[in-house]
């Protein structure tokens, strides 16, 4: 269960205006933030990586993890609603409510 | 004309054909009770008005639940954040390991089954009965191969490659031509190589070169396709195609069919003896059609075998290739499938009726549609790879995002497809296996009245392909993104037209079907 085909590394395409924030070490491939570029060095370089790129990695990831808890409650509300209006919408289409 | 069995695999062809079985049924005259079957068989697979109207759900509630579910999906996904989880169920597969030897033999016998058949609907669309329900070439090719045979393809896995008897007689008169160049080389060689093409080598195209090109470069000149067309000849041979199957009596003609079967045939052999491989690859729009399928099939072709997977989660590995009109034949796949609902739906007649009254030619509308609907399909996907881009705030280029993301667009055509045509293939397989057993001589025919819930069952499968797609998509974008919020947050715009896609294609499937006026 192990072999799988390894999806090639996307092109990427910086606007001739614009000097990318972040530079993968490893990959070169430019990113739009430090977090994002943190966040892809312990992903994709994770055996490579330095101790420093290692604790950066931790760090965004706890960033993460906050944001991801906010963007859950949302998603989570969003499906209440959408859940109950579906079934009075029904009710009251049927003629029961 | 009005009455076709239609271009099976992407239309409403099921009703198509029981129409034809009607009118056969009221010419022949002495079968009321096929009619009365027919009459009942229509009205089931015809339309699902019916069915809805049973359960008292008025049709726009029935549209509007289909965007919710995709909606909710994709919140209930955005709760799926574990990237090593996701990927322990998209990798998963068994490995069945067939040497070359029994799997050589098998494509080979699968061949010679298929040119039989193929055979069988030349001799029988142009000398056969007129009958549509007792002529072989018509039930063979719509209800047999573009309905049932193309389910296989995502359900099962794409054996195109392999039973292609177009492929295999080119196979057998290029190996006759390099016998013939160069008889000490030609055999041995052909031997050697062939084996790559074997059972979904169509599938990707990376594996697509083994076999025919090395052999027709010693046997034939071999031209090559210039690389800047990339793909796009099989997207305008698509789009050519279905334009044929609305306008063209090909549906219900066994006569009409044959030769265009024929011709098809002469231009597909001739065209890969001059280009190799590459014009199923690049041009016969009909391999690229099961290639395509064949991404979210549960069986997927290995190395040294085969391997099976969890359905559509082959699509989660393989972005397409990077060259012109990859994207746009999903993208064509699509809109052509939904265009083929569309033209046989109440609402294009009474939108035609008056065009055509005030003297334009209902051949123009019926293109200018087919191109500009096409337009509109790639703009707006453009638009939301574009969207996509912003959200994730990366640098991913707009053109790679859209080959990324273009995989999710097929378990969506997959669905469409399989709502439209398991009714009618059911429908007619009592027709095809009777006329089949004896097709120069066939007995009279019954078809399969579908039960009323299989209306919804037909909901479903097109829900179930959105669903699977949101799935897809949330995978691809975990691997192309860092980290778990901006995978997320990419995926709203692609939520958003799924959303209005959905229901879009629910509303044609519970059209009640018109014939395409004026053609």
């Amino acid at each position: 269960m192990s072999t799988h085909t390894k999806l090639p590394d996307p092109a990427t395409d910086v606007p001739p205006d614009e000097e990318p924030i972040a530079t993968c070490p490893h990959c070169e491939r430019p990113f739009r933030s430090v977090h994002a570029r943190d966040l892809h060095v312990g992903e994709l370089h994770e055996d490579a990586a330095t101790d420093t790129e290692r604790e950066r990695h931790e760090r965004a990831i706890e960033t993460e993890r906050d944001d991801l808890w906010l963007f859950h409650a949302k998603a989570v509300v969003a499906l209440g609603i959408t859940y109950s209006s579906t079934v009075i919408l029904y009710m009251v289409v049927l003629g029961t409510f | 004309m009005t009455d076709r069995p239609g271009f099976g695999r992407f239309g409403a062809g099921g009703r198509r054909v029981t129409r034809a079985v009607g009118r056969a049924g009221l010419r022949l005259g002495p079968w009321p009770l096929l009619v009365a079957l027919v009459g009942t068989a229509s009205a089931h697979s015809g339309s699902l008005a019916g069915a809805t109207a049973s359960a008292t759900v008025p049709t726009w509630l029935t549209v509007l639940t289909g965007g919710i579910v995709v909606g909710a999906t994709f919140l209930f996904t955005t709760l799926l954040t574990d990237h090593d989880a996701m990927r322990d169920v998209n990798w998963w597969r068994l490995t069945v390991p067939v040497p070359a030897k029994p799997r050589r033999a098998l494509v080979w016998v699968g061949r010679l089954v298929s040119v039989g058949i193929l055979v069988l609907v030349l001799v029988t669309g142009l000398t056969g009965t007129t009958t549509p329900t007792q002529n072989f070439a018509l039930l063979a090719i719509w209800a047999g191969w573009w309905a049932g045979y193309t389910m296989t393809t995502y359900l099962a896995g794409n054996t195109w490659p392999a039973l292609n008897p177009f492929r295999a007689v080119a196979t057998l008169l290029e190996r006759a031509i390099a016998a013939v160049s160069d008889p000490s080389t030609g055999a041995a060689d052909a031997d050697g190589t062939r084996g790559g093409t074997d059972p979904n080598a169509g599938g990707s195209d990376r594996r697509t070169d083994g076999g025919m090109a090395t052999v027709s470069g010693r046997a034939l000149t071999t031209r090559t396709i210039p690389e800047r067309w990339g793909v796009w000849p099989a997207v305008v041979g698509l789009v050519a195609m279905v334009y044929v199957e609305v306008v063209s009596p090909i549906g219900s003609d066994p006569r009409a069919l044959g030769l265009t079967v024929a011709v098809y045939g002469v231009v597909t052999v001739a065209g890969a003896l001059v280009y190799g491989e590459s014009w199923f690859a690049r041009v016969d729009p009909v391999s690229r059609v099961f290639a395509t399928y064949g991404r979210v099939a549960p069986v997927q072709r290995d190395a040294d075998g085969f391997s099976v997977r969890l359905p559509g989660t082959a699509a989660t590995e393989s972005v397409l290739p990077d060259r012109p009109g990859e994207t746009e034949f999903v993208v064509a796949l699509l809109w052509v499938t939904t265009y083929d609902g569309l033209v046989s739906t109440p609402l294009w007649a009474r939108l035609l009726t008056p065009i055509a009254e005030a003297g334009v030619p209902a051949h123009l509308v019926y293109v200018s549609v087919l191109l500009a609907g096409f337009g509109v399909f790639l703009g707006v996907y453009r638009l939301a790879s574009r969207k996509i881009r912003e959200r994730a705030d990366t640098y991913v280029a707009v053109d790679e995002i859209e080959r990324w993301f273009a995989p999710a667009l097929v378990p969506i055509a997959a669905g469409y497809h399989v709502a439209h045509f398991l009714g009618y293939f059911l429908t007619l397989a009592p027709a095809l296996a009777a006329v089949a057993a004896a097709p120069f001589a066939p007995p009279n025919t019954v078809v399969l009245v579908l039960p009323d819930w299989f209306g919804s069952v037909k909901l479903a499968c097109v829900l179930l392909g959105h669903v699977l797609a949101v799935w897809v998509a949330h995978s691809l974008a975990f691997e192309l993104l860092p980290g778990v919020l901006a995978p997320i947050r990419s995926q709203v715009p692609s939520v958003v037209v799924m959303v209005f896609y959905t229901m879009v294609s629910l509303w044609v499937i519970t059209q009640p079907y018109v014939a395409p006026p004026f053609v």
